[in-house]
């Protein structure tokens, strides 16, 4: 029993990371309807120049975040300029996003190699420590992912919620043409908000490198588990989207302790299918706002 | 209209890939270019089988690595573990990867709110299961992978190297095969109209469900047999080289480059795909081949979605023309040292060249402008008994707390031109969602010809006779004016071929006065004739009964009382109609019964001149005080 709880807790505190992958991408998609695939790509860039720098500036990983943040923001709000410019379809900004994906996963890999990268020891001081409760122990990491996670679905939701920009945003959201017509400048609006997806990027790239190793491939096995949980959590909802990645990583925890791991993806997409069956909105929807 | 001559290249293509064997010890052609080729057809034939699902109907999917992953094992498994022949082997690895795909699109088909974002999303994580399946699984790999053995080579093809080209040569052609079929018949049309607009394809009598399921099977056994072909010929397979992000990356880059129209558009992809790829590796580049690969990827979204094959088809003898040449001079020049791929290379840049050079400007025809008048022997037909054509009971249609139509009993009879009037937001539309089978009433029954509708998919109901426009005309995009009016004729009540279908199509076009507008693109005329096309494209269903929503919605007094003959025309056929409507005028001067709705409900109903000068009907319409002033 105290076994199935550790599991499920640790797989919770895990779900967090993908959550926080999932958040930009949930909320390009549901505010500005681009579903940005190269935001993988931007993740994987994140984790790779954390590992580069984080040694020899001496900033450390999370001394990082600072150049890294704005950095990929702008790197994110330069590929969203290019979905603007063209006014892309949903479909096609899938399509686009795929090439930009497999574009960025293959220049990483010709500069820094196919092979395994991690911090060195020395400079990640987080790999090795861990936090315990009672009898249960999770790995520092994780629970600064947490941490990071819950810090940014509260801020990004009073933002949404309490500012003029956030306000306007779910009103370009809801329909595009109305909130036009209100005078909503959405080009600026929309550059910021895909920067700031892209700024979580970066944090959740750093975060990816305090647990382990990172190869240019790990970009796509992300897709598919932040994909159910953006699914799951609902288009858009940015606290859907963390309690989906808490429930997401909860279960293929306990599956892959209870069952055995290899039949935890089966489970987890298995779940996704069944949700969009039954609640083709996500797990958590949101009171509507009218 | 041209007739399509293509398919010649099919027959040539089998012939060559069976003789080549011989051919080659005739002409000391080098095994490397043997190698090529083969890879070459496989993917031609991967790239096709995706292009089926994904480029006829639209349905993008990522998950193609899965289909032809389960072909793969398949074939490493049965023959290194089970030691069966190979061609037993791929048989299954076909038939496996056919039921894989019929689950895939059982489940993701079924559900009504899966759109076709979500489908793309739902195959992107597809192959990755597999992956940890297969990875995991030490009855299927388990990590280490197969190696599969060389088969016995059958006496008159020679080498193995000559065999693994025969096979992947014959499941291509397969596949190509079966690409150009679709595309000559109803089964390609159904996805061509699916990809435009799924609810309209279901409204003119396509059968959108079972369509998709042959698609994504059809897409499923060549997938399979290409796998088979695969690990045959590689014959050392792992997961992670099958499941990977190659496959999609490589069938999505050559359809889309090719044309996901054309038939042949991932064959011509796949060429232009694997020679770049073999000049990278020769020029030691090969870490940039999906840099180059995700570039031509975005430019062609952006700037060239139709793809190579429509660009050629323009001017398709100088294309063939100026690759031939660009081929076979420098080959026989001795150019290049003598390689004969960069010769081959040299040969597609210059075609893709002339295929972008800008098109002269052909004019466009004989500027038909505007609607020609009516022609053809369009019969009136004797007024028939006196019988109901539909019949609402009932009927209640609720969103939420919206009682959007609540309790509407209507029938329309033989005959009659029943006009539907009321106010926005009265139910008249989701009246004729309900009718049309759109949406599943909440309660009540609808209806046709005596049989209840309820639960009946609506291209079942158009083949009982409904037929309907929409509001804003939705024609299909990428379809001709003639053939938009073909596809409803092709999935009538009594099926037709695309050819017959086409001859007829000018009947239901001069009924609505758009003959010779036949060529047009759906984007290349005005509203009043999209409206008509809709109404042309509806009366191609053969109706009993004909849904007008807001046909004649924003029209100018000439083109109204053009739109009112066509009606009169089509009512003369022996159509019954329902009319929705907002110009009084039209209603008055067209309608023999007038039903008035008001917040989902029945306000009144009867003769026209008696119904509009009902106060309630005119208090609903014009508001209380202009009733008290006796309006």
């Amino acid at each position: 029993m105290e076994q199935a709880i550790q599991a499920a807790i640790s797989g919770a505190l895990q779900g967090s990371l993908f959550a926080l992958m999932a958040l930009g991408l949930s909320l390009t998609w549901g505010f500005l309807r681009v579903i940005n695939l190269a935001h993988f790509g931007v993740i994987l860039l994140g984790a790779y120049l954390t590992i580069e720098w984080a040694g020899p500036t001496g900033l450390g990983p999370l001394g990082v975040l600072v150049v890294t943040v704005p950095i990929l923001f702008v790197v994110a709000a330069v590929i969203h300029l290019l979905y603007d410019r063209f006014e892309v379809s949903e479909l096609n900004s899938l399509l686009i996003s795929y090439g930009l994906l497999i574009l960025m996963i293959q220049l990483v890999q010709n500069y820094w190699t196919a092979d395994f990268q991690r911090l060195p020891g020395d400079i990640n001081p987080y790999a090795t420590r861990s936090v315990s409760v009672g009898s249960l122990i999770f790995p520092l990491p994780t629970v600064m992912a947490a941490l990071f996670a819950a810090v940014l679905v509260v801020g990004i939701r009073l933002f949404l919620d309490r500012t003029y920009a956030g306000r306007a945003l779910q009103a370009f959201g809801q329909d595009r043409q109305i909130a036009a017509a209100f005078g909503i400048d959405h080009r600026t609006l929309g550059i910021l908000l895909a920067g700031a997806s892209g700024a979580t990027a970066a944090v959740a790239g750093t975060l990816f490198t305090l647990r382990g190793t990172v190869t240019p491939d790990s970009a796509m096995e992300w897709v598919g588990l932040v994909f159910a949980i953006v699914i799951l959590g609902g288009i858009g909802n940015v606290a859907g989207t963390l309690w989906a990645g808490l429930l997401v990583g909860a279960v293929s925890g306990l599956v892959a302790v209870v069952w055995n791991p290899a039949t935890s993806p089966l489970v987890v997409f298995s779940l996704v299918v069944l949700a969009l069956i039954f609640r083709p909105q996500g797990l958590f929807r949101r009171k509507a706002a009218h | 209209m041209r007739r399509e001559r293509g398919w010649i290249l099919i027959p040539v293509l089998a012939v060559l890939v069976a003789v080549m064997p011989q051919l080659r010890d005739a002409t000391g052609f080098a095994t490397s270019y043997v190698i090529l080729a083969s890879e070459l057809l496989f993917w031609a034939a991967l790239a096709t089988s995706w292009n089926l699902l994904s480029g006829y109907a639209g349905y993008f999917s990522f998950g193609q690595g899965a289909f032809f992953g389960v072909g793969v094992y398949a074939m490493a498994v049965l023959t290194v573990r089970m030691g069966w022949d190979w061609w037993q082997a791929i048989l299954v690895g076909g038939v496996l990867s056919t039921v894989l795909a019929l689950v895939v699109g059982f489940i993701a088909f079924r559900l009504r709110s899966l759109r076709g974002e979500i489908f793309a999303l739902l195959t992107l994580a597809l192959p990755f299961i597999l992956l940890a399946v297969a990875r995991l699984n030490d009855a299927i790999d388990g990590g280490q992978g197969l190696t599969v053995p060389v088969p016995k080579v059958p006496g008159w093809i020679g080498t193995p190297q000559d065999f693994f080209f025969v096979v992947s040569g014959a499941v291509a052609v397969v596949a190509i095969a079966v690409s150009y079929w679709m595309s000559q018949t109803r089964y390609g049309w159904a996805l061509f109209a699916i990809h435009d607009d799924e609810d309209v394809a279901e409204a003119i009598g396509v059968p959108t469900f079972s369509h998709k399921m042959y698609a994504i099977a059809l897409t499923g056994v060549i997938a399979g047999l290409a796998g088979g072909a695969y690990a045959l010929r590689v014959g050392f397979v792992t997961p992670e080289g099958t499941f990977n992000l190659r496959v999609p990356v490589m069938v999505i880059v050559m359809s889309v480059l090719g044309g996901r129209r054309h038939w042949a558009g991932p064959l011509v992809g796949a060429l232009y795909v694997m020679i770049l790829q073999n000049r990278l590796q020769t020029l030691k580049l090969e870490g940039w081949s999906l840099v180059i690969l995700g570039v031509v990827l975005i430019a062609l979204v952006l700037l060239a979605p139709d793809g190579l094959m429509s660009r050629f088809a323009r001017r398709r003898w100088t294309v063939a023309g100026v690759a031939v040449l660009g081929v076979l001079v420098p080959a026989l020049a001795g150019a290049f040292g003598g390689d004969f791929v960069w010769s081959v290379a040299s040969g597609l840049l210059l075609a893709a060249f002339v295929g972008f050079l800008p098109a002269r400007r052909t004019e466009a025809g004989e500027a038909g402008s505007g609607a020609v008048a009516a022609q053809g022997e369009w019969a009136d037909a004797p007024a028939s008994a006196d019988e109901v054509v539909v019949e609402t009971v009932d009927v209640k249609k609720h969103f939420g707390g919206l009682k959007a139509v609540d309790g509407v009993s209507i029938q329309v009879r033989s005959g009659e031109i029943l006009g539907l009037v009321g106010p926005n937001g009265s139910g008249k539309t989701t009246l004729v969602n309900l009718i049309s089978g759109f949406f599943p009433p909440t309660s009540g029954t609808v209806k046709v010809g005596g049989v209840d509708t309820t639960g009946m998919r609506p291209h079942h109901i158009a083949h009982l006779g409904v037929a309907r426009t929409y509001q804003i005309p939705r024609p299909f995009p990428s379809l001709t004016v003639r053939d938009n009016v073909a596809i409803a004729i092709m999935f009538g009540r009594e099926p037709k071929s695309l050819h017959a279908a086409r001859q007829e199509a000018e009947r239901y076009l001069a009924l609505v006065g758009l003959a010779g507008r036949g060529d047009d693109l759906p984007g290349g005329i005005n509203l009043h004739e999209r409206q008509l096309l809709e109404m042309a494209r509806a009366m191609a269903t053969r109706p009993k009964l004909l849904l007008l929503d807001e046909a004649l919605a924003g029209l100018n007094p000439v083109e109204i009382d053009n739109a009112v003959e066509v009606v009169w025309r089509i009512h003369r056929s022996g159509v019954s109609i329902v009319l929705v409507e907002h110009l009084l005028r039209v209603v008055n001067q067209l309608a023999t019964r007038i039903v008035v709705m008001n917040q989902g409900t029945v306000l009144a109903s009867g003769e026209p001149s008696v119904v509009m000068r009902d106060p309630q009907v005119v208090s609903a319409y014009l508001g209380r005080s202009a009733d008290a002033q006796g309006h």
